[in-house]
């Protein structure tokens, strides 16, 4: 962003809070964007003074207008420059020569458009950079303002929203019509709406940072289609979430995995762009929404209703089959059903009737009216051992609908727990469900979405509660000495390491490989043989050479020095006939492992979010089940015990079903050290280690196989 | 032709296509000074077609945004 010696917040705040807005490109013609915002502006009661500019109207809209936005006699705070793209540089020009420093272009015909438009970008870039002009745009739909102080709609979206506490930001213009439309039936209402397209100059992070001190906003979402600096926006969110306490929800688009194809080793055809953020988003505390529908869920759930402190959901219905459906879905999502306590069955007891099913979920039968909903909600919403109710409702001829969502207004009220209604059904219940929406309580079609809301709400309050944990020193670390072994591959243009070296960098950073030596010769193979004791694993070394195999360039199980010996003139012999290009280093020996777990781990520098740490079940599993977490370096104790365990066959390594408990700190400790080596050395595209042979609990891990590749160009 | 009195033609037929008052400057931007849409530039290329009776490339005449340019760019095609 612009003017370093102004803070972000003021200049956006002149964004948000203009006294005096320029249209700049205005017409007269209904239905054409640069009318509408003048008229959006002007039916929305903005608190200030409007000013279009058009080259040859001499009003707009009952409003005069201006030829160039240099004749308006006094001091403008905000630009909205409807000009086509091929003059909007000009049109700045003048804003800058005026002094106005805060500019949104909505135009469109910029770098999405190809190269000439990508030049049209950059040159109005470097004008607002010369007037020191913060500029959202261009090729968006505009900012919208709810707060009644200044009530701004400077947009082409149809109608202003309600106001509300919701924060949105999208990089889709189009998506944005969409959302207000969709919110405004629900009475979901925002304290900002931004679209800022092309993000030539303010981005995501300047404007997640601005709401993160917004006193309006209390959840933020953002629509991405293209993350720039995936660190910043993880930094950025982990900030808001550890600083303001709002919760930050996304949508990316754009899951392909294209990319993927292309890598060169398991991890990086494992963690395809998409892996990534998903990954990203978790370590960064963002909940990652599916869809505009999944988003709002989640959102209101979130605005509208305190955190839950726990998973214990106690549910109320008038019908049994929804009751079921309802924990079905709550359990599947997670969360348990609350255990009450003898005093709230007690008053249940007492309270409701005698055929009314008192447990977990609690059905207050199908004649009930909003008295007996109102004992039932408040008695398990003030039990200790709930952290939160559900209240469902099906519509039948004695069920007085309206009178019951009023009650559940009223429980509400306290805000003591969390409280959502999923009143099912659509043309009868429609008036209670629009109370239930005025009155801000979550509400939703399906049980299955509110439990899912719930579960976001509450692991959003679990990772609030997060701490992150010390570092953990792993082993010996001679970073330099690894650094410089890097280097000087990268320096003779080596675009992969031999398993010798590769073993060698890890060794370095503290990770614990197997005993071996390098034979250079028959003998000499013999001897390491004899010093590490058989049976050996003998593989041939070159860097030209990734695929081992290939080459029969691997003897396992060798039981002698005589064997060590042979097998060292096999495996050159082999290598001479079917890679005869090949420069040979040598052949590695190493002992043969038996028993132990074989994983996998590896390193993968994504364009956007830098290294990422892999962790799976390695052999033929990474190939066959894709069981693999991720999580982006550097990778702190406590996260690498979640990546352990939040494989789906986690349970391999811990003891299930009479398998011996494996060494799993070893293993974290192994990923902890890996991510330090992940940031350390750019000069790593991608690394696997497959194996990582775990054993049993306290008897370790080794790297049984390495394989780096090393950037190029 | 003189460019002089292109010039003067292409002035001309601008103030009619955009009914502009007042003098147009040589350098005025079809659409940031005199306020073109994007059917008035399409109508603009023929008008000048039939004011100076030639056929212009029409993506290339589009691409002409202030009047001198313009003139300029049918003085070429008087040329051929």
């Amino acid at each position: 962003m612009t003017e370093p010696n102004k803070s972000p917040r003021k200049i956006l705040d002149q964004i948000f809070y203009p006294q005096s807005i320029a249209v700049v490109g205005a017409t007269r013609v209904p239905g054409t964007v640069p009318y509408d915002i003048v008229l959006n502006i002007l039916n929305t009661d903005f608190q200030g003074i409007v000013y279009p500019v058009s080259p040859k109207e001499k009003f707009i809209a009952g409003v005069k207008a201006f030829r160039y936005v240099l004749d308006i006699p006094d001091p403008v705070d905000l630009a909205v420059i409807v000009f086509p793209s091929s003059v909007a540089h000009m049109a700045l020009e003048q804003c800058g020569q005026k002094g106005i420093k805060s500019v949104v272009i909505i135009s469109a015909g910029f770098k999405e458009v190809g190269e000439e438009g990508l030049q049209r970008e950059r040159r109005i870039k470097e004008i607002a950079d010369k007037y020191g002009i913060a500029l959202i745009g261009p090729n968006c739909l505009g900012v919208i303002n709810t707060d009644p102080a200044v009530k701004l709609n400077a947009s082409f979206a149809r109608k202003m929203p309600e106001e509300g506490s919701i924060g949105f930001l999208s990089q889709s213009g189009a998506l944005c019509t969409a959302v207000l439309d969709y919110a405004r039936a629900k009475h979901i209402g925002f304290s900002k709406f931004v679209s800022f397209g092309n993000k030539a100059d303010i981005n995501e992070i300047d404007l997640l940072n601005y709401l993160r001190d917004d006193p309006k906003t209390k959840v933020i979402l953002v629509y991405l289609e293209e993350i720039s600096d995936g660190r910043a926006l993880m930094e950025t969110a982990r900030n808001i979430i550890r600083t303001s306490g709002k919760p930050v929800l996304a949508i990316k688009s754009g899951r392909t995995a294209e990319g993927a194809s292309a890598a060169a080793s398991h991890t990086g055809s494992l963690a395809g762009s998409d892996e990534v953020v998903e990954a990203a988003f978790r370590q960064a505390g963002i909940l990652r929404s599916e869809n505009i529908e999944h988003m709002f869920n989640e959102a209101i759930a979130l605005a509208y209703q305190p955190l839950p402190r726990g998973n214990r959901v106690a549910i109320i219905t008038n019908a049994g089959g929804p009751g079921v459906l309802t924990t079905d879905a709550t359990v599947r999502e997670g969360l348990k059903l609350a255990a009450f306590s003898e005093e709230t069955t007690e008053l249940f007891k007492k309270s409701l009737p005698k055929t009314a099913n008192i447990k977990n979920p609690v059905d207050v039968i199908g004649d009930a009216r909003a008295d007996r909903y109102r004992i039932a909600i408040s008695q398990a919403i003030h039990d200790p051992g709930v952290d939160g109710v559900f209240v469902i409702l099906t519509p039948q001829s004695m069920t007085d609908i309206d009178s019951i969502a009023r009650e559940v207004c009223r429980v509400s009220e306290t805000k003591e727990k969390p409280l959502y209604a999923s009143f099912m059904g659509e043309a009868d219940v429609a008036a209670g469900i629009d109370i239930l929406q005025r009155n801000k309580i979550p509400h939703y079609i399906l049980p299955e979405s509110m439990a899912k809301a719930f579960a976001a709400a509450y692991r959003f309050a679990s990772y609030k509660e997060e701490r992150v944990s010390e570092h953990r020193e792993t082993g010996r670390l001679d970073a330099a000495g690894a650094r410089a072994l890097l280097d000087r591959a990268v320096q003779a243009g080596r675009k992969v390491l031999t398993e010798f070296d590769a073993v060698k960098v890890l060794e370095l950073y503290g990770l614990p490989v197997l005993r071996n030596g390098l034979a250079a010769s028959r003998e000499e193979a013999g001897r390491i043989a004899d010093r590490i004791g058989y049976p050996v694993v003998m593989k041939i070394m070159s860097d030209e050479i990734i695929h081992k195999f290939d080459v029969q360039g691997v003897v396992l199980n060798v039981q002698s020095r005589k064997g060590a010996m042979d097998a060292y003139d096999q495996m050159l012999s082999n290598a001479a006939r079917l890679r005869p290009d090949a420069h040979i280093d040598g052949v590695l020996v190493t002992p043969m492992l038996s028993g132990g777990e074989e994983l996998i781990l590896g390193i993968k520098r994504d364009p956007s979010f830098g290294p990422v740490i892999l962790f799976g079940l390695g052999g033929i599993f990474v190939e066959l089940y894709r069981d693999v977490t991720f999580c982006v370096a550097p990778v702190d104790p406590a996260k690498a015990g979640d990546m352990v365990r939040g494989i789906k066959a986690a349970g391999i390594l811990t003891g299930a079903r009479g398998r011996p408990l494996r060494d799993t700190r070893a293993v974290e400790a192994c990923i902890v050290s890996l991510s330090r080596l992940a940031v350390d050395c750019p000069q790593i595209s991608e690394l696997d280690i497959n194996p990582l042979i775990v054993l049993n609990e306290k008897e370790g891990c080794f790297v049984a196989d390495a394989k780096i590749m090393l950037q190029t160009g | 032709m003189e460019r002089q009195e292109i010039m003067t033609r292409v002035k001309k037929v601008v103030s009619q296509v955009l009914k502009t008052n007042g003098e147009i400057r040589d350098d005025a931007n079809f659409i940031f000074d005199l306020g073109a849409d994007s059917v008035q530039s399409v109508m603009l290329v023929a008008a000048f077609e039939e004011e100076f009776g030639i056929d212009m490339e029409e993506d290339k005449a589009l691409h002409v945004q202030t009047v001198s340019d313009a003139a300029d760019f049918i003085a070429g095609y008087l040329k051929d």
